[in-house]
């Protein structure tokens, strides 16, 4: 069992309409954090798309395989978003 | 919407806050970590100040304690550090003491936190299902056993499995310079706490100790990295299957998609029965009193050609 059915208490309303907020707000300071974060992850991307092509693409455990030039994406024109 | 996309977000700095919902005793206070917006269902970090004392009593919804530091008191047990309980909706708690005070992670998975005073089961308890273990004392490291499974040196240790949705709770540490260069996602919601250590991945930057992330299905994350070792307690909702890529700039709708593609090759028959004829509503003989969604509200029925018909919502998430 995971639910039993049960009347939501006032109380609880209240908690949860002050923790949505909360957590909105929480929400909010992460996408900025994200987004100031986008010149570092930019050059990240650049190594881990290099070292797919010398080292090696993590397919299972420890098989490695390289990554041919031809294969490695195009950045879309589109935002980069990592937080949804 | 049920939880948003929480990543990463560091607790250590922001207040505790005191619980006051009805029914729970003085003495604790809480951090909510992440939290449905709809069902009120929520991951909490909680302080249990010295002397704290909750007497037998049991809750509407299945709870998940870990204990992270300082111990507490079930009964006449001692529950110190890696000190996991799992208890169903219903099942009754002896008293829970922590005489030195205790912190823990604390899980209400399918509504609002709630706590009832009660020395017996609720008839619809499912006590079986109760799962008490150490983790840091009474289990071992294993590998992580999916395939395709990450990279050598990501260990764990499961400490509950749920066989109707194979969502899990479990321990797991990454080694010292432990690296995997890929980009996974999942098709489940995927939650984690660092209870020790930093991590990194190439989305998010560091979690550090004390980090913590929800992440809805379908998100890039990785690759990965971690220099000096990390502990973390993770969670899933439903079966984790590593969906794994090199392309760093795809979106959740295009790897669902992907992932939808997938199955369709994994399983050609299973696929074309369930998005063909009506059959998107299947019902698991194991459990006929429920059955799945796969496919939202779109008209169905049963076998009894009823098409016009309601249903109680999925409690803990809703697809994105």
């Amino acid at each position: 069992m995971k639910l039993i059915k049960h009347q939501r208490t006032k109380a609880a309303i209240v908690w949860l309409r002050e923790e949505i907020a909360a957590q909105g707000r929480r929400y909010r300071s992460i996408v900025t954090e994200q987004e100031a974060l986008s010149p570092k992850r930019d050059r990240w991307v650049a190594e881990f798309l290099e070292r797919i092509q010398t080292r090696g693409y993590h397919v299972h455990f420890d098989q490695l395989r390289k990554i041919p030039a031809s294969e490695i994406p195009v950045r879309p024109k589109r935002k980069f978003r990592v937080v949804f | 919407m049920p939880r948003p996309h929480i990543e990463p977000y560091v607790e250590l700095n922001d207040p505790w806050k005191k619980q006051t919902l009805p029914g729970f005793p003085k003495g604790m206070r809480y951090k909510v970590l992440s939290l449905d917006n709809e069902t009120g269902a929520c991951s909490l970090k909680v302080l249990y100040e010295p002397g704290y004392r909750q007497p037998p009593g049991m809750s509407y919804t299945e709870f998940e304690l870990f204990v992270l530091t300082g111990s507490i008191q079930v009964g006449d047990q001692v529950h110190g550090p890696g000190s996991y309980f799992c208890v169903p909706a219903g099942v009754h708690l002896a008293e829970l003491s922590s005489p030195r005070g205790a912190q823990a992670l604390l899980y209400f998975n399918y509504s609002e936190p709630s706590f009832v005073e009660s020395d017996t089961d609720h008839p619809q308890a499912e006590r079986q299902r109760l799962v008490s273990v150490n983790a840091y004392e009474g289990m071992q490291w294993s590998s992580t056993h999916f395939f395709p499974a990450t990279a050598p040196g990501c260990l764990v240790k499961v400490l509950r499995f749920d066989p109707r949705t194979h969502g899990f709770t479990f321990l797991y540490c990454m080694t010292p310079n432990f690296w995997q260069d890929n980009i996974s996602y999942h098709d489940c919601c995927e939650e984690s706490y660092h209870i020790w250590g930093s991590s990194w991945m190439m989305q998010f930057g560091d979690l550090p100790t004390g980090g913590y992330f929800w992440r809805p299905p379908y998100i890039n994350h990785g690759a990965f990295a971690c220099k000096l070792g990390t502990l973390a307690l993770g969670r899933t909702d439903s079966q984790l299957y590593n969906h794994f890529h090199f392309n760093p700039w795809t979106t959740p709708d295009e790897n669902r998609e992907r992932a939808a593609a997938r199955m369709q090759n994994w399983k050609p028959e299973l696929y074309t029965w369930v998005a063909t004829g009506e059959h998107n509503h299947p019902v698991d003989f194991e459990f006929p009193g429920e059955h799945g969604h796969a496919h939202g509200d779109t008209p169905h029925h049963h076998g009894d050609g009823k098409v016009k018909h309601s249903h109680g919502r999925r409690p803990w998430r809703k697809r994105r």
